[in-house]
């Protein structure tokens, strides 16, 4: 049992840490506490992830409900880092428009824990649990905006959308239930064998809905645009990042440990998941006009990408779809560091048009913004190029060449849009150039992201025997 | 441009040094290797970058890649120099050069690399750094305009070339392209393989019909119209097609393609060129001629045409370079660009018109210069080519039209009374006038001299034929066919340049419409996919609902169809009242809810299908659930009451509507859910593990209710989960009806 | 009889994914009971039919008699009976306070996020 424990040690951790933050929150009472309350959960968030990093032995707990394996390290040190910077990064928004509240940075914690267990179980009921964990915080994150009734609708939709995907997922599991009769991975696929029987298939298929929704796949994508949008900045930014990953990693998990035998069985569904999200995303970005909701499609033309990987059903797959999630968490990060900076007269915009002649007034901005763009748009020679080139390259390697042409076509069309937020950076026209005060946090963040994309370091940052490791570990 | 700037340091300051010496040093580089290639010898380095997706940044250095490499770098340098003049005191000159020397790496690493994706990643680093080129002068709205065509055709064109790779891959097993052994193509991806190669290709070299962007991007700055435009960007498709010859070439396809868009698209933009006023848009045009006729031979690819192609390729960027330069000083010098206003400037700028007459002979193709040389060899190659004909005709018109085009670039500003301009008339600084006056002395030394030209060709041809070709370049030996060919062009030429006046006004007339069309596209585009997107996107729930169902009952139906499944209706002979009654009441109730506009009737309606489930388990032998299921029944009943009374009436003109589409897709759904059931009733059921609850409830825990005893023993785990479910509804509950106020509107 | 179950699921799905598309989010909610019902019958008659013997052990037996109606399902049915009830509730009441915050139970007027006139 304390072996059991010691496994999950980090996440105990960090409940102990919001439980104990959430209870002087409350005696101390004040809202006054929250920076210096985000500024800690930030530095936890950091140090948990530097001990998951480089803690070794893996192992399984609780007779196999949670699996701490090369995979889960990797999912959870992306989660962890990514939600610590933007908490950092979101911090001088939430103070500009009055929402730094203590609940603020505890349920982000909470819900990175939800994540953490999502990440690293091995049996359907923890993953729910893990999911609704999660869930549950992000519901009220979106909602945080209390005097914006947009927030409130988007908090709405999210969770009638959520709620509704929960079912299909918790249906689902229950169908596996029934016709497998355990819920742990290991069982399961022993019940599904070579031949997956009838019930564990119409399973499978519920569970990936559910999924879907989860990593905004299309044609499960409807709330993320809305939700992007409506929601304040900062809670978007943690919306493309952490939750991302996650939602991939547990959906790896699931078809891989729980169905890996079956692979031609979900290859398909993924797949066509994958198209349909690469061809929406490209397409609706184009007619944007908010930066917020063509992030939005964007992440979704990127989740589409992460698919193509997991299409694939191999251990290449996943290592290119891992890859590709680290890469497109960095980016996304850089672009909603300047996003969380783009202000006018003190207050906050986010059309696409007022980007005009940044590069006139913030050389440095504009020029890593460009940088970052390019990297989303998968122009070489940025690290984005490489994230799209891997998952193709598993697409092929799996005979998934249709595939991996429908792809190389939605990325011609996804480069339009983000080409042109450069075109309005460098080329627009305007009065007065657009000049917004990027703080140093968000200015290192912005900066950083571009340079990793750019620094072409051998095996991409070291990162990449760290996804063939997490990937092995997976798919045996 | 800049010459009254006011900081005006020698050539550009520290960073136009840096920008011409890197260059000119790389030059040197490039050319001490020259005797070991003219050997033979093909070099190459390696040095890995991305081990695990194969990326070798292997370093190839053959006779086509050094062509390549000295006239990057030897023109860059020149070219450089001459931007230290031309820009040396613009605000963002350091830009500039950044771009340029960005654009410049990209061109080496494109032409030196022998991995393929190492070669796709530098061929995507020239259009994007040409972007920023080509868009320098931002305050323009057409330069701006222009800059995204070039990229959108070259980028797209660019990710075609990529798919063509990832085949090329699959099909031999290596991306390097000194690995790939023998033809692909007998492969059965071939044909793939050679549309996307080609798609790339064109965009980049702007052959017809992918040929539109080129002129428009002459909204670039003169020093890049000359760099990229003539002497190295556009010639990356040339230099592609080129090196995937051995690999590619030697179908029928690859010939008729090559031949016919090559053969056309010199012919055309001849015509167009002679049509133009502006010089500078003059030279645009014969720089598409130009590589109209690089891809013909190429394509015909006996010995003699890769020669030709080869000879002609260094022929061109001497003079096609040299005169962008000079009609950038002239453009300097005068204030204007247009051919029918500029007579006489011989006298005020005597080197540039030097320099001029000399590259427009070469162009011409008048002896002695070296583009006699490259035309007797075209000539030559082409009467020994399949389809004699037609690639004959073409080179012919072509030649034709450039030596008209020539004299109405060089020849006639130089020549006659001298014309008002803009500016008064004045010679260019030294930096400037050195890149066109060293190109064009060049064109004359080598064409003196044509024997220096083989140590380049000859290893060059060499490596597009994928075979060795011997190369014997020569002035004159012997009146020949091609000899007669040139002095009929030279006839001909003349004649035409002396009525070019009328033969231009005449062209005036004939407009291909290719821009307006490419608005339109891209206005298109930008409208449908908005289109498109209002209509999913609209932000009505209930739309999003449709779609997530849809897609649901797409996937369920994928798999039933897979599964193979058809409904088999078992028998109902061991039917009761009961049976029939209890299907009558869930019928009603469901139907009744559905349909009615009364919040009472619906409320009412669902308590009768709730009690018609609650009568199906205690048929089936599960009272424990039907109780439950009662109970939970009335709750929802009486809590919906409750809520009536605080929530508005249902609206009755929306309810009477029946809305088709929603019906459709529910009754599919449904009747995929009763075809499910039916074929998962028929399956054999695995009873394992409840034979091991009904053998161990008793012994174990202690139990005779066997459902029970899963519940609060064997499963108490899921349970206890159950119950914190309900605890985290009631606590949600609580939260949001603890805040609730209506906000000020 | 297990044809007619199965026609009573469809019927009911039927119904309740039509109500759950309406534009009053009440409606939705009686789509939502609806559907919970339904998916609970499903599970019970996927596990197969057995009239009129529940699984009970008699005093002094160690196992049920053959033939008795599948234990499984029901029990998690049983758990299904009791989560649905629990989102109801939820449901309901998020549907109440939406009413309060926004005055209408209308989900086509709830769209700022993608108002009329940019659509």
């Amino acid at each position: 049992m304390s072996a059991d424990l010691t496994l999950i040690l980090p996440e105990i951790v960090l409940a102990l840490y919001a439980m104990g933050a959430l209870i002087g929150a409350v005696y101390t009472g004040k809202d006054a506490l929250a920076r210096p309350l985000i500024w800690s959960t930030a530095a936890v968030l950091a140090v948990v992830a530097f001990w998951v990093a480089f803690s070794s032995g893996d192992g399984s707990a609780f007779d196999g409900m949670i699996v701490k394996d090369g995979f889960a390290r990797f999912a959870q040190v992306t989660i962890l880092l990514s939600a610590a910077i933007v908490l950092v990064i979101g911090q001088d928004y939430m103070a500009r428009n009055a929402m730094l509240k203590f609940e603020y940075p505890l349920l982000i914690t909470l819900s990175v824990i939800g994540m953490m267990v999502m990440v690293s179980s091995g049996n359907l009921l923890t993953i729910y649990m893990g999911l609704e964990l999660q869930s549950l915080a992000l519901y009220v994150v979106a909602s945080m905006r209390r005097d914006s009734v947009r927030s409130t609708e988007a908090g709405l939709k999210y969770f009638v959308l959520g709620a509704l995907s929960s079912g299909l997922l918790l249906y689902g599991i229950s169908l596996t239930y029934g016709y497998a009769g355990t819920l742990s991975f290991a069982g399961v696929i022993g019940a599904a064998g070579d031949e997956a029987p009838l019930g564990l298939l119409f399973g499978l298929v519920f569970m990936i809905a559910g999924f879907a929704f989860k990593v905004s796949a299309a044609p499960f994508h409807m709330w993320t645009p809305d939700v992007y949008e409506g929601s304040p900045t900062p809670v978007t930014a943690f919306f493309a990042t952490a939750p991302k990953v996650a939602a991939m990693a547990m959906f790896a998990r699931v078809v891989h440990d729980a169905f890996g035998g079956v692979v031609s069985d979900w290859q398909q569904i993924v797949a066509f998941l994958s198209v349909v999200s690469m061809f929406l995303g490209a397409i609706a970005a184009i007619g944007q006009t908010d930066i917020k909701r063509l992030m939005a499609y964007s992440s979704i033309a990127h989740m589409g990408y992460a698919l193509m990987g997991l299409a694939a059903g191999t251990a290449g797959g996943v290592e290119a779809m891992l890859l590709y999630m680290a890469i497109y968490v960095v980016m996304n990060i850089g672009t909603f560091a300047f996003i969380l900076s783009m202000t006018r007269d003190g207050r906050d915009v986010t059309d696409i048009a007022s980007l005009r002649l940044l590069s006139k007034s913030r050389p440095g901005a504009a020029l890593a913004l460009l940088v970052l763009m390019f990297s989303l748009a998968g122009v070489p020679p940025t690290l984005g190029f490489f994230a799209k080139y891997g998952v193709l390259q598993a697409a092929v390697d799996a005979n998934l060449v249709w595939l991996a042409v429908l792809g190389v076509i939605a990325s011609v069309i996804g480069a339009f849009y983000y080409l042109r937020i450069v075109f309005f950076m460098y080329f627009g026209e305007a009065e007065e150039p657009f000049a917004p005060e990027v703080a140093m946090p968000q200015m290192i963040a912005l900066a950083g992201a571009a340079i990793l994309m750019l620094a072409l370091l051998p095996e991409l940052l070291g990162l990449e025997p760290l996804a063939a490791g997490a990937a092995a570990a997976l798919v045996n | 441009m800049a010459d009254d700037g006011t900081d005006r340091r020698f050539l550009g300051g520290p960073a136009g040094w840096i920008s011409i010496l890197l260059p000119f040093g790389l030059f040197l580089w490039f050319a001490q290797h020259i005797p070991a290639v003219a050997g033979g010898a093909v070099l190459r380095w390696d040095v890995e970058w991305i081990p695990s997706l194969g990326v070798t940044l292997g370093i190839l250095l053959d006779g086509l890649s050094l062509s390549f490499a000295l006239l990057i770098s030897g023109i860059g340098a020149l070219v450089t120099l001459y931007s230290a003049s031309y820009l040396g005191g613009h605000p963002h000159y350091v830009r500039f050069v950044c771009y340029l020397m960005a654009f410049m790496t990209g061109m080496l690493g494109l032409v030196l690399s022998d991995n393929l994706l190492a070669l796709f990643v530098f061929w995507e680093v020239t259009t994007v750094s040409s972007y920023l080129l080509i868009g320098f002068n931002a305050d323009e709205a057409k330069s701006r305009r222009n800059a995204l065509q070039a990229l959108v055709v070259t980028g797209t064109g660019g990710l075609a070339f990529l798919a063509g790779i990832v085949l090329i891959g699959t099909a031999a097993g290596t991306f390097s392209i000194s690995a790939i052994e023998g033809s692909l193509a007998d492969h059965a991806l071939y044909l793939p393989i050679f549309w996307l190669v080609i798609a790339g290709a064109f965009s980049k070299s702007a052959q017809f019909p992918l040929h539109f962007w080129l002129p428009n991007a002459m909204a670039a700055p003169t020093p890049v119209s000359a760099y990229l435009h003539s002497a190295t960007m556009v010639k990356g498709g040339v230099y592609l097609l080129a090196r995937m010859n051995p690999s590619l070439g030697g179908t029928d396809l690859w010939f008729w393609t090559l031949a016919i868009a090559g053969g056309f698209t010199a012919v055309f933009a001849s015509v167009l060129a002679i049509r133009q006023t502006d010089i500078k848009q003059v030279l645009a045009y014969t720089t598409l001629m130009a590589l109209g006729t690089l891809v013909l031979f190429i394509g015909v690819g006996t010995d003699y045409a890769l020669e030709a192609a080869m000879a002609f390729l260094l022929v061109h960027s001497f003079y096609k370079a040299a005169l962008f330069l000079m009609i950038g000083v002239v453009d300097h010098g005068t204030g204007t660009r247009d051919a029918t206003v500029l007579r006489g400037l011989g006298r005020a700028m005597p080197v540039t018109m030097l320099a001029a007459m000399l590259a427009a002979a070469s162009m011409a193709g008048l002896p002695p210069l070296f583009g006699f040389v490259g035309k007797e060899f075209l000539y030559k190659a082409a009467l020994g080519a399949p389809a004699m004909i037609w690639v004959t005709g073409c080179i012919f018109a072509a030649s034709v039209l450039m030596f008209v085009a020539a004299g109405i670039a060089a020849w006639r500003p130089f020549t006659g009374p001298l014309a008002e301009t803009p500016v008064e008339p004045h010679e260019g600084p030294w930096p400037m006038l050195a890149g066109p006056v060293l190109l064009s002395v060049l064109g004359l030394a080598f064409g003196l001299m044509p024997d220096w030209a083989e140590a380049l060709v000859a290893p060059a041809a060499t490596a597009v034929a994928g075979r060795p070709v011997e190369v014997d370049l020569y002035l004159f030996k012997e009146v020949n066919a091609a000899f007669v060919l040139s002095l009929v062009t030279f006839a001909t030429g003349f004649v035409l340049y002396l009525l070019h006046g009328r033969l231009r006004s005449g062209l005036a007339r004939f407009k291909p419409r290719f821009d307006p069309g490419w608005d339109r596209l891209m206005d298109g585009v930008a409208a449908g996919a908005a289109g498109l997107t209002g209509l999913i996107q609209t932000g009505r729930l209930r739309r999003y609902i449709f779609v997530t169902f849809l897609a649901l009952g797409l996937s369920t139906a994928v798999a039933v169809w897979r599964a193979g499944l058809s409904p088999e209706i078992p028998p109902l002979d061991d039917l009761e009242v009961k049976h029939w009654s209890v299907l009558t009441f869930i019928l009603a109730g469901a139907l009744l809810t559905a349909f009615t506009n009364s919040r009472m009737t619906a409320v009412a309606a669902l308590g009768v299908v709730g009690i018609g489930v609650a009568l199906v388990f205690i048929i089936f032998g599960a009272p424990d659930v039907a109780i439950t299921q009662l109970l939970v029944e009335v709750l929802q009943v009486v809590l919906v009451a409750v809520a009536m009374l605080k929530l508005p009436y249902l609206n009755h003109e929306y309810v009477k509507t029946v809305r088709g589409w929603d019906l459709l897709l529910a009754i599919s759904i449904g009747a995929m859910t009763t075809v499910i059931l039916l074929a998962v009733q028929a399956a054999p059921l695995d009873l394992e593990l409840t034979a091991f609850f009904e053998e161990a409830s008793a012994p174990l825990a202690f139990g005779r209710n066997i459902v029970n005893v899963i519940l609060v023993d064997f499963r108490a785990l899921d349970t206890f989960g159950e119950i914190a479910v309900v605890a985290v509804a009631a606590l949600g509950a609580y939260a949001l009806l603890k805040g609730v106020r209506r906000p000020s509107p | 009889m297990e044809f007619l179950v199965a026609l009573m699921c469809g019927v009911m799905v039927a119904a309740a994914v039509y109500l759950m598309l309406a534009r009053n989010v009440l409606r939705f909610l009686f789509g939502l009971i609806l559907i919970s019902n339904a998916a609970n019958l499903l599970i019970f008659a996927s596990g197969g039919l057995t009239p009129e013997s529940p699984p009970l052990i008699e005093y002094g037996m160690d196992a049920p008699p053959e033939g008795v109606a599948n234990a499984l399902p029901q029990a998690l049915v049983l758990t299904a009976i009791v989560i649905g009830f629990g989102l109801f509730a939820f449901a309901l009441v998020l549907v109440y306070r939406a009413y309060q915050t926004m005055g209408t139970l209308d989900s086509d007027e709830m769209r700022l996020a993608e108002p009329e006139d940019r659509a």
